[in-house]
Parts: C-alpha cells; structure tokens; sequence
C-alpha cells in the first residue's frame, strides 16, 4: 500500500527527532542522573528510531516497536523525574494515527 | 569509523577529565570538612551587585568570640581559630620561601582532616601556654631537612625559634588551594607573637564543624544569634559577619565542570554525527556491491531478518572498534597527562562503558536502514545485478 501524507510527515518529524534526541543521549545531563541512564536511554532512542523506519515502510512490526519504545520512554521520565506532559500527548497523537492505518500495514517484516 | 574514534575520543575525554576533577574538588571538599561553617569577615561568594562597602567596616573574628561561640552554641561539635600568614622557613643554610602559616587552636584536628606522618599533635596545655613549636608540612620538611628526621629540630620562621613536634603526610595539591603539604601549623597562643591577629590580612575565622545529624543550616541559624548576640547587633541591623560553607565554592566549580562538559558534548556530538553518516555510506556502497550475494542468499532460503542482522553487525562492529581505538587513545591519553601535568585522571569503567555503548547505538542507527534495505530486495532482482 502507497504510504499516506500524513504518514510520511510523522515519519520525518519523527526520525528527525529521534536523531536529535539521540545526541542528547550522551549529553553530561542525562549522564548525571545515573552510569546506565545514557546506556538506557540511547537504547530506547535507537529503537524509537528503527521504528519510524519500519512505519515508513508501511510494517506493523514498526508501529507496535513504536508504542513499546513510547511506554518504555514514559517509564524511564518516571524514574528519572523528568516527564514531558507535551512530549507524551505529542508522541500520543502520532499513534492515534499509526493505528488507524494499522490494518493496511503489511505484517512481514 | 575515523569519525566515530575523534567523536568518542572527544565526548569520553572531556567526561574522563571533568570526573576526575570532579572526584579531586570532592576530596578537597571533605578535607576542609562539608559540615563545616567559616565565621569571616568577607562571603566567599559574590553576586552582580556586591555591596563590598558594606563588609568592608565590619571586624574580624577574635579568639574571644571563639570562646563565647564555644560556650553558647549546641549544635557545634568541635570550634577552632585560624589565621593565616605566608613567611620564609629557614633552617641552617636551607630556607623553603612562600610557606603558609596555620596558626591555629587546640580543636583545629577534629575539624580539618589531616594525617600526622611522623611526631605528634600538640597537646592541650601547649596549645593554651603557646609553646613555641610547629607541625611542618611534607614539602617544607623535604626542603629544610632533605632525608633527616625534623622532629625534635628547631627551625626559624619570621624571626623566631620553633621546635617541630610533627611532620603531615603528603597530601598532592588540593583544587581549593588548602595546601597541606606547603603548611607549617603553629599554636595561636604563640602566633600572637609573630602577626597581628586583628588585621583583616591574615584572615582570622572561626570554624565552627556540626554535631552529626545536624544540618549546616540549621548550624548557620544557631550562630547568627550567638553572634549577633555577641557583637550587641541590634534587630534591624545587618550581620556583621559572613558565614561561609565549603559547599558555596563547589557549586562554583560544577558550573564550570558543566560548562567544559556542554563543550565537550558538542564538539564530540557533532563529530559522532558524521562519523555516522559515514558508516551509513559505506553500509549503502556494501549492500549495492553485495547485492548479487543477497540475491543468491535469499535463493538459497535467507530469511529478510538475516541479511538485515548480516549487515547490523558488520555497522555495528565498524562503529564499536572505531569506539574502542577512541577509547585506547584516551587510555594511552591518562598517562600522558599523569606524567605531565601531576594530576590524577582515570579512565573509569562507566565511560567505558557509556563509550561502546554509544559506538553499538552509532553502528545501529546508521547500519539500519542500508541494512533495511539490503534485506527488501527481491531475489531475482538482485542475483540479476551485476
């Protein structure tokens, strides 16, 4: 299936912000909060990052990586004590949209 | 991979050296003691609009507010005098210039750590009667003495005879300039005798170390009211009086810690991102030519998810050697500046860790989508390609 419009515009945003997050990863911020915050959190970046390429392929594996890494990366801010309330209803409203296309995503990967 | 190695070189580095300065502040810190109040005149720190005319009027602690302190404050375990003066050591023909006069009280011990290598501390009625004796530091021992015993040796400072009872341990520089090694410690009682505790030169101080489990603020609130009370202020006044804590330079220091890290970060960062545009070339150049084997691959029954982890792991290894050969040169780099500049700086197991991973994360990220790609091409296609 031909990949909507809108699609394609989360899709950019998102690796674009997947990028700019991951150099924030090994930032002296985030490496204060704990040794393993950098290691933890560019993981879940990198998979954030995996998924917008497998939605931009039109795979379901990209869309259900996409809503595991955006549970992970809620419970990581928790832990950390830094929640983005503006960031969550973002990252929300682009599953809204991966998930009304869902069915006509191929399931191979 | 030349991009991966300067970028992780650069962010690991900058981590490796702001740690171990770091750590060094936090061990100067604990010497001058973190639970620790300064009664002085001046505040260590300064904001923009620093009304030194107001301070500039107020006196300087005395060893009879000391006394009053010690007697009217609860909250305080310990209270000694400091005043601090610089001056020339001499012994026979050797003389070591610029030595730090640490003339202090009895209680100085329980308040400053130091470790006494060889002799003893002064006793309490030596302290009271004001012997003329002294507690040298390492350096000034080396450079009066050289390899001989100076306990029991008379040496000279500002005209007068002192007798070391004691030598401290090395203890390397400290970031806050304390020194110890560099100290010659003299009981206040006689110290009287060589400098004029009442000028605000030698910044005389009381230091005042809380009880345990007693914060430092609440210690600071008790000794505003000891001493207002003790210097007859009245309410509306303001305090004659800085009460200073080690905690204020500290927090100067991480801003700068945080600055160099912030710079690091950046330089290193942007340097990572090419370094990664550069493995996803060479990833996209590998699967072009390998395209007739991917073809041959999946005729023979490859699944999709193995030409993709085919081509992961040689992303991700490219970028994880090119992480660890940043990482030696950063080790071969420790020794370097060891050598050089006598300071201690190690390469720690989480930078070690936070390095290599990154690399993996580097090699993952930009091996995906040419890995991606690689493992979508149709077999016929691509055992057609040449």
């Amino acid at each position: 299936m031909k990949r909507p419009v809108i699609l394609t515009i989360i899709c950019i945003v998102g690796i674009l912000w997947s990028l700019a997050n991951f150099i924030y990863v090994f930032s002296p911020f985030i490496k204060k909060i704990s040794d393993w915050a950098p290691a933890i959190y560019g993981i879940i970046v990198a998979l954030q990052f995996i998924s917008f390429i497998g939605i931009w392929h039109m795979k379901r594996w990209g869309v259900t990586l996409c809503i595991s890494t955006f549970f992970t990366k809620i419970i990581f801010s928790i832990f950390v004590n830094d929640v983005n309330y503006v960031g969550i209803a973002l990252s929300a409203t682009f599953m809204v949209f991966f998930l009304i296309f869902y069915r006509k995503m191929a399931d191979e990967l | 991979m030349l991009g991966i190695t300067i970028g992780i070189f650069a962010i690991i580095s900058v981590f490796t050296i702001t740690d171990s300065l770091e750590k060094k502040l936090r061990d100067s810190v604990r010497s001058l003691g973190d639970d620790v109040i300064y009664i002085q005149k001046w505040p260590w720190t300064f904001g923009p609009d620093y009304p030194w005319w107001k301070y500039i009027g107020r006196p300087v602690p005395n060893i009879g507010e000391l006394n009053e302190v010690q007697k009217w404050c609860k909250k305080g375990e310990a209270f000694a005098f400091m005043v601090s003066a610089n001056g020339t050591a001499k012994y026979k023909s050797n003389s070591v210039e610029n030595s730090n006069l640490i003339c202090i009280s009895y209680e100085y011990d329980r308040i400053r750590s130091f470790v006494i290598d060889r002799g003893r501390y002064f006793t309490e009625s030596e302290s009271a009667s004001g012997r003329p004796i002294c507690i040298v530091g390492n350096t000034i021992a080396e450079g009066l003495f050289g390899e001989a015993d100076p306990v029991g040796q008379e040496i000279k400072v500002r005209g007068s005879k002192l007798t070391v009872i004691g030598v401290l341990k090395r203890e390397g520089e400290s970031m806050l300039g304390n020194n110890v090694d560099t100290q010659i410690l003299i009981p206040i009682n006689f110290a009287r005798n060589l400098i004029d505790m009442r000028n605000d030169r030698f910044e005389p101080m009381i230091m005042v170390k809380a009880k345990a489990g007693v914060s430092n603020e609440e210690l600071i609130d008790e000794l505003t009211g000891i001493m207002r009370g003790i210097r007859k202020l009245k309410p509306v006044a303001d305090d004659s009086f800085a009460l200073n804590q080690t905690s204020m330079i500290s927090s100067q220091v991480n801003d700068l810690f945080d600055i160099v890290g912030i710079a690091g970060w950046v330089i290193g960062g942007f340097s990572i991102l090419v370094g990664g545009f550069g493995i996803a070339n060479i990833m996209f150049v590998s699967v072009k030519e390998r395209t007739n084997l991917i073809g041959i691959q999946k005729s023979l029954g490859a699944k999709n998810y193995f030409v993709l982890l085919q081509f992961l792991a040689e992303a991700v290894m490219l970028s994880v050697i090119g992480g660890a050969i940043g990482l030696m040169l950063i080790y071969a780099g420790t020794f370097i500046v060891e050598a050089t500049m006598e300071m201690e700086v190690g390469l720690t197991q989480s930078n070690i860790i936070l390095g290599l991973t990154i690399s993996a994360l580097i090699g993952v990220v930009s091996g995906f989508v040419p890995a991606y790609t690689g493992s979508q091409l149709d077999p016929v296609e691509a055992i057609r390609t040449n």
